[in-house]
């Protein structure tokens, strides 16, 4: 991966084949965590992850808010999601986008984080692994890999937003 | 002893309700383990227009104290700010100022 980097108004990254495939891979998955039905993933960390409860303690409050915020949430998560698919070079390469499409892969690229870092439940202090043998330590050195990622993409908007200032 | 034209409710719950109306509403953003510092003020600022340093403050006190209060005003604002907060995976909540 060569990290996102501001060229003008753009914000360019290089990905290899296998990652690109990588992230394809995700984001399939996380778009069949958002499209199954309500029953099937009740309860699921992940679900409960990226569309969280408005109120801790009032569950009126908390359904309210569910009715009134869910669907546009989960709306917005699909277009993004479609976002960054139309954006991925299928077999690696360079991907470009404009600003628009680069707040769509900062999302989707953090909701991937937040749903790999629930399932491998991680806490403030794990460390990137050292047995890449394992499925976990594979799917821990992924996570490291899109924070990597998407890290710098946030630096190189961040930078971009100071000096329009 | 209330005679017929004595009020229904007492003073005290009187105040008390005036008191919990007059209480705003906040928006809190909870610690978690995933999310980047970096990201977290990067949002703040894209959100809430707060300058950077505000921005850092915020974070850090998301960090070092597990929460911090983002903004504060009627209910619907902060039921709006909160799903803005979500849309970006910010693990928010809204709750009366305590």
């Amino acid at each position: 991966m060569r990290p996102f980097r501001r060229r003008g108004d753009e914000l360019v990254a290089r990905l290899e084949p296998a990652e690109a495939r990588i992230v394809a891979l995700l984001l399939d998955q996380l778009e069949q965590l958002l499209s199954a039905e309500v029953d099937d993933v009740t309860g699921d960390p992940v679900i409960a992850r990226l569309l969280p409860a408005g109120h801790r303690s009032d569950p009126e409050i908390a359904a309210d808010y569910r009715e009134m915020t869910e669907s546009t949430l989960r709306s917005g998560k699909a277009d993004d999601l479609a976002t960054v698919r139309a954006g991925l070079p299928p077999d690696g390469g360079t991907v470009r986008l404009d600003p628009e499409e680069a707040a769509a892969w900062l999302r989707t690229s953090n909701d991937l984080r937040l749903a790999l870092g629930t399932r491998l439940d991680i806490r403030e202090d794990t460390e990137p692994p050292e047995d890449l043998g394992s499925e976990e330590g594979q799917q821990l050195a992924v996570y490291y890999w899109l924070t990597g990622l998407q890290g710098s993409l946030v630096d190189a908007l961040a930078t971009g937003r100071a000096g329009r200032r | 002893m209330a005679g017929p034209l004595a009020p229904t409710r007492t003073p005290e719950e009187t105040v008390e309700e005036h008191g919990d109306l007059d209480r705003p509403w906040v928006t809190i953003v909870w610690n978690d383990p995933v999310n980047l510092m970096t990201y977290v003020t990067y949002v703040l600022q894209e959100l809430f227009g707060y300058d950077e340093p505000t921005a850092t403050t915020l974070m850090l006190q998301v960090h070092e104290e597990g929460k911090a209060i983002v903004s504060s005003g009627p209910r619907e604002k902060m039921e709006h700010d909160t799903s803005r907060l979500h849309a970006y995976g910010l693990w928010a909540s809204y709750q009366r100022d305590a």
